[in-house]
């Protein structure tokens, strides 16, 4: 029976088609039934596309000021969600005057009573040129729709394409109001075509070489990108664009100016690297930087690429003496630890068969938030005979899982984190990281740190206390008792 | 000179939001229920998104179900993933109580969600019978996103808890106390001061426990997992019967109205107990409510207070300005002790619009001898702009307000909601004399290692 029922979720039976046991015998299109909409009150973690859109896809761009069309909660939760570090460097040399800018501000439309009534498109206008005059630095206006401006049916379209005439600068709507689309994914699509259909294409970069990437869907989590960053260049190879880790605005418009694409995120921004592929001959290439052997394997396929074999040993070579040890120490600590990968997205693929292979562990299963058939096919590639493979688990399962699987480890997200630690097991932030970067070389060595950390604090043997910590004392109290006890009734 | 100069949002456009939407707020108050659950009728973000800002500030499990309106449900309307959503819930998660709580979406389409609750209801019974269905509340709490502020939502859940839930019976010499939007350490606080008093309390909700729970994989609840504590159903409908209702927030007063109203329990008003004489005056209220006496002890700790503010405050804190933002009741309330402190709280800021606040801000202004200025109904931005012209020495309130501080390089004593880039604020009150006395600490240890260690050390020799 490849598929399971958890106890916790017989009154919903529909629940079983998500859930998928690995068997290797079994037909390739055995995967978990996924990318639909969840059951209502089933206690999902997922989240809507505006977040999908704005807390993943264009939050990250360092110069750009965000207007929030909605009444205040969105744009109070759109503020500072992820941990995406930027530097004021322009790709012209210039530096951006307001350092942290993408983490510092948001803005909103905080729609009342009689918006909802009349339409919001006057307070969207005058909210779009007072940003345009409170940040006349930032170097375009991304406005999003949200539930509530998707269902009053204002025309974002129409207002943002009057203002990028008057402002004589870029305005751009977003259309990706909560409700729409199963998951947060949704969102990642509006975001990607929004941005491909607007701008790829309407600007020249300032200096191009015969080795421009585009690195696509890399938003520098915890400053992931930098490291991914230092390989590439080191290898004499130029991230023209990121998509959109640390990126400007500007580095979107020229993307169709790169020689390879790169794609890291998988499952948020494949769409763009496939557009630009179709329309401007950009080809684009699939790459993983979890782990260190598959940073090589990758880092080995971009030199080929590029005719840079060797630039690309010497990056790999100096990093691997760098890590090695560490690596080495952390394995032997971490050998045979059970772990459940809980991720939004790909990084259940990413990490499980490194976890194993490079660092000892049992993956004994991966879920996922969002993700689409391809991620599950992935998945189910890289885990071992008996894995749970769980498309949106309801915080009710995950309680199973842990009473079942008995995990020593849980990578998770920030929702789940403290409901595992009550149940006694430690977790990890996999979304944004606890003490990131994860990626590439150095990144492993820090998440095995982290997993070191965590399983081996010393509060997990702390947790209950323990009346008579000494068991044979405790034994021979219990028979003096007893004696005592037998005399006094002779 | 002593008045005040209100200062009202001069742009459209709202940056760095000072307030969120009312679900939030009603969230917050179901959670604070043995046993409740919030069941948001609306999109998947307007769960996730409360879930993550509660599990940021709290570093506890927040466990909120929705009913994942999409396209279908704007259409059709959202009754299927109601009465679907409601029945799940019950079934799987035996609460003893749902919060079904609207947002904008919900209201928008216009669901009829009390006559969806009623249908629930029928087929709970249905299938658990009548006995185990009976046992499962389920209210209404309407929590438009549209209209005023998270803690207006709060105000709407707690007034819905009691329209529904109390019930007249023999008196039972209790006191309710509705805390307001506040931390585990404050309500823990309050309870304090209550037991030493040898007051019984209803306290609505309490939030102390599910917010702040032990871990303790043995004695905790699971499959499902339901955190420690919370008011028990049955002292919400115990409610109707206690002596009186304090609200310590003007804007969290709706529910001891109704109970006043309905079944004539006295309802009285703050002040939010912060510093000296906003403690004073709820424990004279409490007294005057009861007839209790206040206990040796608790004015002990009140003399423990009064001795740090003259051991510290004439000689570090005294003259120093500070700017204060967050919620109208916690700030009025902060600004208060400030004053007391021989402080000049030169500006105060709130995103939420209250009169009360005003009110409250003019009194301080009088007992301090100096203006201030108050701005109602703004934004962080607001603040920050205003700060680069008109510098102060500490500024006070929640994390959002940390890259602004760090700009400005002004120290940020932090209080409020949300607080995530600092540790134990959660679990430290505000309030009561013990509030204060973190108060008086977090904000002198700010200054000495802050202002005095950069550039004058040698005065912390001794």
């Amino acid at each position: 029976m490849p598929y399971k029922l958890f106890d916790v979720s017989k009154e919903i039976p529909e629940r079983k088609k998500h859930i998928y046991v690995k068997h290797c015998s079994d037909p390739k299109e055995d995967l978990p039934h996924c990318n639909s909409k969840t059951i209502p009150g089933s206690m999902t973690e997922r989240g809507c596309a505006f977040a999908g859109v704005k807390g993943v896809i264009t939050g990250a761009i360092k110069d750009v000021v965000h207007v929030v069309h909605s009444p205040i909660g969105c744009t109070s939760y759109g503020y500072g969600a992820k941990r995406y570090p930027t530097t004021p460097d322009l790709p012209n040399g210039e530096k951006f005057p307001i350092p942290d800018f993408n983490l510092r501000y948001i803005l909103g439309t905080d729609l009342q009573e009689s918006d909802v009534v009349f339409g919001g498109v006057k307070k969207l206008k005058q909210s779009i040129l007072e940003a345009a005059k409170e940040f006349p630095e930032a170097n375009a206006i991304y406005t999003y729709s949200t539930c509530t401006t998707g269902l009053i049916g204002d025309d974002m379209d129409a207002v943002v394409k009057e203002l990028s005439e008057e402002l004589d600068k870029t305005v751009l709507a977003f259309n990706a109001p909560g409700f729409s689309g199963p998951t947060q994914s949704k969102g990642h699509h509006v975001g990607n075509y929004t941005l491909f259909e607007n701008l790829v294409g309407t600007k020249e970069p300032p200096a191009t070489t015969p080795y421009d990437v585009n690195l696509i869907g890399e938003y520098n989590i915890d400053g992931d990108l930098w490291l991914l960053k230092s390989y590439l260049e080191e290898m004499g190879i130029n991230v023209l664009s990121t998509f959109t880790g640390d990126c400007c605005h500007d580095e979107i418009c020229w993307m169709h100016r790169a020689k390879l694409s790169l794609v890291r995120c998988q499952r948020s921004a494949t769409y763009i690297a496939e557009l630009i592929e179709e329309k401007y001959n950009v080809p684009y290439m699939n790459v993983d930087f979890f782990s260190t052997e598959y940073a090589s394997e990758n880092l080995r396929a971009i030199g080929k690429f590029f005719g840079l074999e060797e630039e690309a040993e010497k990056v790999i070579a100096d990093r691997m003496a760098k890590v090695k040890d560490e690596l080495e120490f952390y394995k032997e600590k971490l050998q045979g630890k059970k772990v459940f990968i809980f991720s939004g997205g790909p990084k259940s693929w990413h990490l499980s068969k490194p976890l194993e292979k490079e660092l000892g562990m049992d993956t004994v299963a991966v879920s996922s938030l969002f993700e689409h058939k391809d991620g599950y096919e992935k998945m189910k590639d890289r885990v071992k005979e008996g894995t749970l493979i769980i498309d949106d688990p309801n915080s009710l399962e995950l309680e199973e899982i842990i009473e079942q699987y008995k995990p020593d480890l849980i990578l998770g997200g920030i929702k789940e984190k403290y409901l595992v630690h009550k149940l006694g097991v430690p977790s990890i932030m996999i979304h944004s990281y606890e003490n990131g970067p994860y990626i590439g070389f150095e990144g492993f060595v820090n998440l095995a740190k982290d997993m070191y950390n965590y399983v081996y604090n010393p509060v997990w043997d702390l947790i209950e206390f323990e009346e008579n910590p000494n068991p044979q004392f405790n034994d021979s109290i219990t028979e003096n008792v007893k004696k005592a006890a037998e005399e006094e009734s002779k | 000179m002593s008045d005040i100069n209100v200062m009202e949002k001069e742009r459209t456009v709202t940056i760095n939001p000072l307030k969120t939407c009312q679900p939030l707020g009603a969230m917050f108050a179901v959670t604070g229920i043995r046993k409740g659950i919030p069941l948001v009728h609306g999109s998947q973000g307007c769960s996730t998104f409360v879930r993550y800002s509660l599990s940021k500030h709290f570093r506890e499990p927040s466990e909120i179900a929705v009913t994942s309106l999409h396209e279908d449900a704007a259409v059709f309307g959202g009754r299927k993933n109601l009465i679907e959503g409601i029945i799940n819930l019950a079934l799987r998660f035996k609460p003893e109580l749902i919060g079904v709580i609207t947002t904008c979406s919900s209201e928008i389409i216009g669901d009829d969600v009390i006559g969806f609750i009623k249908t629930a209801q029928q087929q709970l019974t249905e299938q658990l019978g009548e006995e185990k269905s009976k046992k499962i509340n389920i209210i209404p709490i309407s929590t438009p996103s549209f209209v005023e502020t998270h803690l207006k939502g709060y105000d709407n859940a707690l007034n819905a808890l009691v329209t529904h839930q109390a019930q007249p019976g023999e008196t039972n010499e209790k006191i309710n106390v509705v805390p307001g939007m506040v931390n585990p350490g404050d309500i823990r606080e309050i309870k304090h001061i209550l037991g030493m008093m040898n007051l019984e309390a209803i306290i609505l909700t309490d939030t102390s426990d599910p917010f702040d729970s032990p871990l303790r994989p043995s004695k905790a609840e699971m499959l499902p997992y339901y955190p420690k504590g919370g008011t028990s159903v049955e002292e919400i409908a115990d409610s109707a019967n206690s002596t009186a209702t304090i609200s310590l927030c003007h804007y969290a007063s709706s529910g001891g109205e109704t109970l006043e109203k309905k079944y004539g329990v006295k309802s009285s008003i703050g002040p939010f107990p912060v510093g000296i004489q906003n403690t004073d005056e709820f424990l004279r209220s409490l007294k005057n409510l009861t007839g209790v006496k206040i206990p040796e002890e608790l004015l002990d700790e009140r003399g423990i207070l009064i001795d740090a503010m003259a051991d510290l405050s004439s000689r570090y804190l005294a003259g120093r300005k500070v700017a204060i933002y967050g919620d109208p009741c916690m700030t009025a309330g902060i600004a208060r002790f400030v004053g007391e402190l021989g402080m000049e709280p030169s500006v105060v800021c709130t995103g939420a619009k209250s009169e009360e606040f005003v009110n409250e801000m003019k009194t301080v202004s009088r007992e301090i001898g100096s203006s201030i200025d108050v701005m109602v109904g703004q934004d962080l931005r607001a603040l920050e702009v205003y700060l680069q012209e008109n510098p102060v020495e500490v500024m006070m309130g929640n994390s959002d307000g940390r890259l602004i501080a760090r700009y400005l390089d002004i120290p940020l004593v932090r209080f409020g909601f949300p607080v995530f880039d600092r540790v134990g604020y959660h679990r430290n009150p505000i309030i009561g004399y013990n509030g204060g006395l973190n108060l008086i600490n977090l904000l002198t240890n700010t200054v000495l290692e802050k202002i005095y260690e950069p550039v004058t050390h040698w005065k912390l020799q001794q």
